[in-house]
């Protein structure tokens, strides 16, 4: 089952007002949704799918302990995405983050699909093969540029949703995210065999 | 090729215009100097593609993933919460009569060891709890969400 977000943000708002009124389906629904969310970010910050598992976890407890605080007239996954990241930073604070491992675990493989289904079987190869670069050097820049490149690359959040999420100016998100795509752009085509351009992240 | 525009242009705005995140004059700026800018031009394809690669990631959460702990009813939360009320001073009035009998003299050898291990280790636990507050206190950027 791929993640998707629900049909609409008035959908988001049932669940959560049913979750307050004591509604045990909406309450499911609910945490259903937001903990395979939760799972996703995580799993994008911290590379790790344990990390991600235990990260979800803490997350979904924060998140009911504040639903009555959660206000409906907002989106959802910036809330979400905003506990997710408080928490991956408090553990990297006390470093309790495993290092990255390999999306192809052998046990519960967590996949990756390209998405294009008209491409050619060439083509999806090399997508294929870029998404693993990508993903596996994600983890190798800085936290707080890979943030920003998770929460507008991968979670497809507007630069004044991830300004408000990580309290930054737009225009410092903005820097950050071109910073953190330039050094994913340099370790691609280092990789590729192309000669790598200078890293500058002085 | 350089590493850096030739012509010193703003490169985060490529970024900002990939994503449609640009003042339309700063996007008419970046549009004019990619019409003469090869560097600019060719780094504005490998983010793009880049760009294109990561967003149709498609991610399959594994399917032991299952959060049991909810829904929890407002009956089982009560009841919990209720426990601990009852639990507490109970712990602490064990504790003070441990400590009572201990200083009369009464108790013996044993009974001491199990009222200050207990005591101790109540201390321990109330310090470890008492210095994470604190830590996060300090450190927490999302204190106005409760645990």
């Amino acid at each position: 089952m791929t993640l998707t977000a629900p049909d609409a943000p008035a959908l988001e708002r049932q669940w959560v007002d049913g979750a307050r009124e004591g509604d045990v389906a909406a309450r499911e629904q609910l945490a259903q949704f937001c903990h395979r969310l939760a799972f996703l970010a995580a799993l994008q910050l911290s590379g790790n799918r344990e990390d991600a598992k235990d990260l979800a976890q803490d997350a979904m407890v924060r998140f009911f302990a504040s639903l009555d605080r959660f206000d409906t007239g907002r989106p959802l996954r910036p809330w979400l995405f905003r506990i997710v990241r408080n928490l991956y930073r408090d553990r990297l604070r006390r470093r309790r983050i495993r290092r990255t491992s390999s999306l192809d675990d052998d046990e519960h493989p967590v996949q990756m699909q390209v998405a294009d289904g008209a491409a050619s079987p060439e083509d999806c190869t090399a997508r294929h093969e870029l998404q693993r670069i990508l993903w596996e050097e994600l983890q190798q820049i800085p936290t707080h540029y890979r943030e920003v490149v998770v929460l507008r690359d991968y979670q497809d959040l507007a630069y004044s949703e991830i300004a408000r999420i990580l309290r930054l100016p737009r225009g410092t998100v903005m820097s950050r995210l071109h910073r953190g795509r330039q050094m994913l752009r340099s370790a691609v085509r280092r990789r590729a065999g192309s000669p790598a351009e200078e890293d500058d992240d002085a | 090729m350089p590493d850096r525009c030739p012509r010193g242009f703003d490169e985060r705005l490529l970024s900002g215009y990939l994503d449609g995140e640009l003042t339309q004059g700063d996007e008419q700026r970046v549009t004019v100097h990619l019409e003469s800018c090869p560097h600019c031009k060719e780094l504005l394809a490998d983010l793009d593609r880049n760009r294109e690669a990561t967003m149709s990631t498609r991610f399959t959460p594994p399917p032991d993933l299952q959060w049991d702990e909810l829904p929890r009813s407002g009956g089982s939360l009560l009841l919990r919460r209720l426990g601990w009320w009852l639990a507490a001073p109970w712990l602490v009035l064990v504790a003070g009569y441990g400590l009572w009998e201990a200083w009369r003299g009464v108790a013996g050898a044993f009974d001491r060891i199990l009222t200050f291990g207990g005591i101790t280790a109540l201390v321990l636990l109330f310090l470890s709890v008492l210095f994470d507050r604190l830590r996060d206190a300090r450190t927490d950027r999302y204190r106005e969400v409760k645990r």
